[in-house]
């Protein structure tokens, strides 16, 4: 499994697009409202899986570990939300926390960890 | 060289970019391209402390809140240009007149290409951007439409670049090139 992670519009899809040469249909976009599927190569926005989990009560790294089978050889994408000043709306904390843990447990599971910092490339791990 | 400077606020950017700029210039012709337009007494004192920090550096200062290629008609295009900052020039170009009007959407590829046509002519130039990307926030969509048009300024800058670095509190992460 590979993580790419790194702030809005900084292009981190082009960099997965073109380091393992994805096809649209190699890839899931994750949303705050169906949470995310399995069977892709690429699991895109994966902060919005953390978001789906803050609204259904469910934990994003305790249905990770659950489910490690399905994802072990996917590459995912998530965005750095983790600079700015701690949100005012307890939905947006719990989200930001969320999305933290998930983080930190996909780059210790990680073969590969690279954050996109303006479209170039930081390996981390 | 061109060199793209980057990073979160308050880390010291502009302040390493003004060295980094002397340093290129050599003695040779340095300007300070001043994007910003103030429209208030808040600005106009932030202003006036930047001026004071730069003081005895040998820049030159030529304003430019929009149309920045403008720049190279008055100057020696072998000088070395300072842009601080991309953020400030894109905000201008994106209202010509007042925040009640609807935001320019070409705002960015104006900026790009103007931009670009200082890095293509200039003998050295230093651009100084800010990085706004990584906060838990759902934003509206003129905010979500500045961020994005930004982003699109920086990768361009920082793919043109020979040089792209990140200041954080005072440190510099070279994320492409090398240091002059």
């Amino acid at each position: 499994m590979d993580l790419i992670i790194g702030g809005a519009y900084q292009g981190k899809l082009e960099c997965a697009r073109k380091r393992y040469s994805l096809a649209d249909g190699d890839i899931y976009i994750c949303s705050e409202s169906e949470g995310i599927r399995y069977g892709y190569r690429c699991i895109y926005k994966a902060e919005e899986f953390a978001l789906w989990c803050v609204r259904t009560g469910n934990d994003a790294v305790e249905l990770l570990e659950q489910q490690r089978g399905e994802w072990k050889d996917s590459i995912f994408i998530c965005e750095d939300i983790f600079c700015g000043v701690v949100p005012l709306g307890a939905d947006m904390r719990a989200w930001r926390e969320m999305t933290g843990r998930m983080c930190s447990f996909l780059s210790s599971e990680a073969e590969n960890v690279t954050r996109v910092f303006c479209g170039l490339e930081q390996v981390l791990k | 060289m061109n060199i793209f400077v980057s990073g979160g606020n308050k880390n010291g950017k502009s302040g390493y970019a003004q060295d980094i700029a002397v340093k290129l210039a050599g003695g040779g012709k340095l300007y300070y391209i001043a994007t910003m337009i103030p429209y208030d007494d808040e600005d106009r004192a932030r202003v006036a402390r930047h001026i004071e920090n730069r003081a005895g550096m040998g820049f030159e200062t030529i304003e430019a809140g929009r149309n920045i290629e403008s720049v190279l008609e008055t100057a020696d295009e072998k000088g070395t240009f300072l842009v601080d900052s991309t953020t400030a020039l894109l905000l201008n170009e994106m209202y010509s007149g007042s925040y009640e009007e609807e935001a320019d959407r070409n705002a960015a590829s104006r900026c790009i290409s103007g931009l670009l046509e200082i890095a293509g002519r200039a003998g050295n130039a230093v651009f100084v951007s800010d990085y706004i990307y990584s906060d838990a926030a759902r934003y509206d969509d003129f905010t979500e439409m500045y961020r994005s048009s930004l982003a699109s300024i920086d990768r361009a800058m920082a793919e043109a670049c020979d040089t792209v670095i990140e200041v954080c509190a005072g440190n510099l992460i070279v994320h492409k090139g090398e240091l002059p």
